[in-house]
Order: C-alpha cells, then structure tokens, then sequence
C-alpha cells in the first residue's frame, strides 16, 4: 500500500522486488527439481522406478500428493483473507475414519463420499462459528477443534486395533481403492483429476468471483471490508465450510488410497499447507495471495520430502520440512510486503 | 486494565480487585464444583492420595504454562515446547553416553562430566527460543508460523540423534538422580519442588516487577507500548527464550525421570500448556491473566483428566474432555467479565 510518491522515489528497487516475487517461486521449483535430477542420488533407486524425472516415479510423485493437491488451494483462499486453520489434519483423519467405515458397512462409494463430505460442512461450518461468532481467535479455535475431531477419529477406531480396516467379521470392499488408487488415465486415479479440478474452480473463485475478492478484501483490512458493505463474517465462514469439505475429500482420497481408515492419516497436513501457501507468496497477515503459487509450493514440498527420501533416512524428514518452512519464511519477509511494513 | 469500569465499580472486596484476580477467583470456584462433582461421581476420588496426584502429577505442565501464559499475555503463542521438551532431553543424554563402549550406535554417546552435559543440553535447547525469537520479534513473523516450524525442528534434530527411536543405555547412575528424588519424608519428586519455586518466582515477576508489567502492556497495545518507550522487539525475544529455557528444564528432568531419551517425548504438551492456560483465564486479546490463574487451570485439567481416568473412559476421550473443557471456560470466562463490566 505504498503512496504514488514512495513508489517513484525507490522505483527501481520496487520493480525489481516484484519482478522476483512473481517468478522466484518457478525459479526455485527449478533448481530443486534440477538439484534432484543431477545428483544421482547416492546411486538409490527412486522406488525401484529409477530416475528423479523418470516419468514413473513423477506419477507417484502425483499420486503421494493428491490429499494436499486437494486441500491447499482452498486453505490459500482461507489464510488470503487473513485467517487460519489449524484443524484441517486431524478433519482428513475423521473424514478418512468415517469413508472407511461407511465404505466397509456397506454403503457405496458416492454415499460415503456424500457422508464425509456432508461431515466435512459440519467441521467447517463448527470452526466458522467459533470463529466468526464467538469471535474465538482463531489459532485457538482451531487448534482446539483439531484434538476435538483427532479424539473423535480415535473414539470411533475400536479399541485394540490401529484404523478402521479389513477384519474376519466384516470384510472391507476391494473397491474401496476405486477412487483413489486405481489407475483411470495416465496411471493416475480418479482422486487426482478431481484435485485438478477443484484446483481450476478455486483458481477461478479467486480471480474471477465475488468471494476471491472478498476474501482478499477482508484480508487486507477486514474494517475497511466492513465498512464498505462486505458481511465478513458471512464470507470468511463460507471459507472455512470450504476448507472443511475439501479436508473431507482430502481424507477420503487418503483412506480410499490406502484402503483403510487411518485415525491419524492426516496429522502434520496443516504444517504441510502452511509452507505451502508462504512458499507461494501469500502474505502473513493476508491480503495478497495465489492459488496457482501454492500448487507450485505443494509441488516443491513434495518434490523435497520425496527426493530426500531417497537419499537419506526417513527421521531426517522432518527437520528438511522444518527447514523449508524457514526458508519460506524468510523469502516470504524478504518478497512480501506485508501491511505492517507496507 | 479498564478504567471505565473502575469508577463504577462497587467497593466491596470483589468490586475492587483486579479483572485477573476476579477470573482466577472465579476459576477457584468452578475448580471447587468440578472437584465436587468429580467425589460424587468417581469412587475414592476424595482420599487425600489421590488429591496429592492431582496438584503434583502436572508439574511439567505448570512448568511450561509459565512461559506459554507470558507469551499468551503479549498475543503470542509458543507451540515449541513439546519439541524443546524432547531436543533437551534427548541432548542430556546423548551428551553423557560413553565413549564407544558398544557396538550399538545408540548407546554411544559424547562421554561428558553429567554436570556439563546437562548445562550444554540446556544452553543447545534454549537455542531454540533464539530462533523463535529472531523471527518473532526482529521478522516480525506471526508466533504460530514460526514455533509450530521450530517445534518441528527440535522435534526433528531429537529424531535424528536418537534415528527416530530412543537412547537409554550406558548411562551413568547418577543421571536418573535428579528426577526420581523424593522431597524427604514426603511422596513428592524434586521436580514438583522446582515447579513450585518456578511458579512462586513467576508470580512475584508478573506482579512486582516493571518487566512483568510491560508484559500486559505490550498485550494489551504493542503500538502503545512502543510509543511509550518500551523496548517491545526485546522484551518478546527474552520471553521467548525463557519459554524454551522452561521447556528445556522441563525436557532434563523427564529424561532423568524416566533415564531415557525418548523423541517424541512432549508430543502434544505445547497444547496441554496452552490449554491450562486458557483455563486459568489467560486471553489473547489484550493483556490479561496470571501465572496463579495458570496454575488453577491447570489442577482443573489435572481434576478432570483424573476424573475421567478413574471412570475408565477410553485415553483417546481426554482430546474431547480437554477441547470441551477449553470451549466453555473461554465463553464462561468471557460471559463473567461482560456482566461485571456492566
């Protein structure tokens, strides 16, 4: 938000800050992939599939990263307005639990995904209210709400077993994988495509759309937003309710991919999304932001946690996460103006 | 706090005191109906054993709720804790294994004097709130972001030193001392005796000391506060470091409690902090609560947690009690203020 006379007198640095903030995210996919692709890898095969952009192991690149493919572009739309939501992990444990469970008892699939869907409304739609109309800050909330479904999650597993799975009583369906392992086009399921989609919708609901802008709006100074007429409150629940159920679609491609109903499936996503929106360059505090930025995020996480896998062991995973996030981080101060400082 | 509400308040004993002293006062009270409920309802619930438990099985809890509530006070969150809690624990005892006394990789660690190792397990876990510090208060990063990252980190470096398991072996006897020591004559840990000074110190800091009343300051207007001459950017860091120093504490006595260094010790401790925080009357928005609150809220979660144990519910149930239980306190809590604003 920087006055005309601002603007001209640090014209030049200002040109070329935007002119890296638009390309540094692509700039910086390349290199990883290239750093990947060069160094052999300690001589490891990737899954048995050979190269890093053997087109093999790029499918199951894909595969791995339906869930966050899924969810991440609508929790950019969530944190461009300048809210937060943490419980979006333990939501894919309870909607992958609650598909798995409705699969195995005999209802079919388009029930079971209208089910978790349905739930994933409800869990929205319960963070929206804390949120919006108790006014509970929102990293409070949320993190509540997260032990809130994660012990639901682990209520409904029985106790003794690890997720909801086959056992002799009641056998699980084989087509429970229909949606998200087996192969439709390209080697890819079912469960991919429609991530693409969402994808498109979502870029098209933030370009193109009433709530994109809104959302944008609110997060740029949500009193102004008000004063201007835009129901915040309507608008940023609506957004909440959308992360839920894409959350939902998220657990039910993890359950479906797996073929069972794990209860802590989805611990950690929302750190996964959280690096995955700075990476693309949406703002702290919000206000500014990309859809299509953060797919490319979502791309570099699972570029690095999948090639780091090959060369070193699992445990180191999680610090090379960490790692990017900082790195995120301090791109995202260096790139970004935020409106405290702008 | 309010000086509106000063003026018209009655000057009885409850009309004068503080709005933090009211809310603590007023958690007592819903202490003592929990408790009570709880002897009507749990068999043997009452017994002087038994309550015992419920003020001293907490402590490492309490410990870190001294610096969690601090941070809370001034609008920030640390969730490293748990991740501190395991990087120092693991530290200490990675730092006094022997010298390749066994073929094992685990068992081999530095071999240092235990008094050494255990100030450098320390002095290498508060590095963590030096992290969270430069970015919190120098970036101006949001809190949630950048612990949540550096929880990961600890967590992270804990996994790689132990290769995601543990170390318990080749240690020497006098490291289980420290926390598996009784108070003479009585059935309390050393560790309990800590927490206690810990908390008495705390207290005495927020009430009398011109530091720990900048700390409401800068919660209840960071803006202010730095126009007022407070050296916000520092103050933060230094409670940041503090907070990791606590967690580091906390992390050595519990190795040595348990003579083990576990990784995924503390998993989930950084929201217990928070919510014994949160019970106590600590709120985001404004610069408002207290260590003694803190302190309450935790028995209140050590009364209900207990409550629910000894009614035989299934572990996975304390997600739920404790996500409930946060809820009403913060509406409670808010609804009390309201009609005493009044």
């Amino acid at each position: 938000m920087s006055p005309g006379s601002i603007r001209g007198r640090m014209g030049n640095s200002e040109t070329l800050r935007a002119g890296i903030k638009s390309v540094y995210i692509y700039v910086f996919l390349f290199i990883i992939v290239a750093l990947f692709s060069v160094v052999k890898l300690g001589q490891v095969e990737f899954f048995g599939r050979g190269h890093f952009l053997n087109p093999n192991s790029v499918i199951n690149m894909l595969r791995i990263s339906v869930p966050i493919l899924t969810l991440s572009g609508a929790f950019t739309l969530l944190m461009i307005a300048g809210y937060i939501d943490l419980s979006v992990g333990s939501a894919i444990s309870l909607s992958a639990v609650i598909y798995a469970l409705s699969i195995r008892s005999g209802l079919g699939m388009p029930l079971s995904i209208a089910l978790s869907v349905f739930l994933g409304m409800a869990m929205g739609s319960v963070n929206g209210l804390l949120v919006m109309k108790l006014q509970i800050t929102p990293v409070i909330a949320t993190l509540v709400t997260l032990n809130l479904y994660k012990g639901i999650a682990l209520l409904i597993v029985p106790p003794g077993v690890s997720a909801i799975k086959s056992t002799a009583q009641s056998p699980m369906p084989a087509w429970i994988n229909y949606y998200g392992r087996k192969e439709v086009l390209l080697g890819l399921p079912w469960s991919f495509f429609v991530a693409l989609l969402l994808i498109l919708a979502l870029v098209v609901v933030q370009r193109k759309t009433i709530l994109g802008k809104y959302a944008a709006a609110i997060g740029g100074n949500r009193n102004a937003a008000e004063l201007s007429g835009i129901n915040a409150v309507k608008y940023v629940w609506i957004l909440y309710v959308i992360v839920g159920v894409f959350a939902a679609l998220a657990g039910v491609a993890r359950a479906s991919f797996m073929s069972l109903g794990d209860p802590l499936s989805g611990d950690g996503m929302e750190m996964d999304c959280i690096i995955a929106v700075l990476l693309g360059g949406t703002a702290f505090s919000g206000g500014e932001g990309s859809v299509v930025k953060t797919i490319v995020g979502v791309i570099i996480i699972v570029c690095v946690t999948t090639g780091l896998m090959t060369v070193i062991p699992a445990y180191w995973q999680v610090v090379a996460k960490a790692s990017v996030l900082l790195i995120a981080v301090v791109l995202n101060h260096l790139l970004v103006r935020s409106k405290s400082q702008g | 706090m309010s000086m509106e509400s000063n003026n018209k308040r009655p000057s009885t004993f409850l009309g004068r005191m503080s709005n933090d002293s009211f809310i603590s006062l007023f958690m007592v009270g819903v202490l003592i109906v929990i408790f009570a409920l709880a002897c009507l309802i749990v068999p043997n619930f009452y017994k002087a054993k038994n309550i015992v438990n419920i003020l001293t099985n907490n402590w490492y809890i309490i410990i870190l709720g001294i610096g969690v509530s601090f941070l809370l006070i001034t609008g920030n969150f640390d969730m490293s804790v748990g991740g501190v809690i395991a990087l120092s624990g693991v530290l200490s005892v990675y730092f006094v294994q022997g010298v390749n006394v066994s073929p094992n990789e685990l068992a081999n660690g530095l071999g240092m004097p235990y008094v050494v190792a255990i100030l450098l397990a320390l002095a290498c876990a508060t590095c963590i709130g030096g992290i969270n510090a430069f970015f919190i208060a120098k970036l101006k990063v949001p809190s949630i972001i950048i612990t949540l990252g550096t929880m990961m980190l600890a967590r992270g470096i804990a996994q790689i030193i132990t290769r995601g398991a543990q170390r318990n072996t080749s240690l020497p006897d006098e490291f289980g001392i420290l926390g598996n020591t009784f108070v003479p004559g009585t059935s309390v840990k050393i560790s309990v005796l800590i927490m206690v000074v810990l908390v008495l110190l705390a207290f005495a800091y927020e009430k009398k000391t011109v530091s720990g009343r900048r700390i409401y300051l800068i919660g209840a207007n960071p803006e202010a506060a730095r126009l007022s001459g407070v050296k916000v950017g520092r103050q933060l860091a230094s409670l940041f470091i503090v907070s990791s120093f606590l967690a580091a504490v906390t992390g050595v006595l519990l190795a040595s409690e348990y003579i083990a260094g576990l990784s995924n010790r503390g998993t989930g401790y950084e929201f217990d902090a928070l919510v014994v925080a949160l019970l106590g009357g600590v709120s985001i928005a404004g610069g408002f609560g207290s260590v003694l609150g803190m302190f309450v809220g935790a028995i209140i979660l050590s009364v209900v947690t207990s409550a629910a144990t000894g009614l035989l519910l299934s572990p996975h149930w304390q997600f739920i009690l404790k996500a409930l239980v946060t809820f009403l306190a913060i509406l409670a809590q808010r609804y009390a203020l309201d009609r005493r604003r009044r």
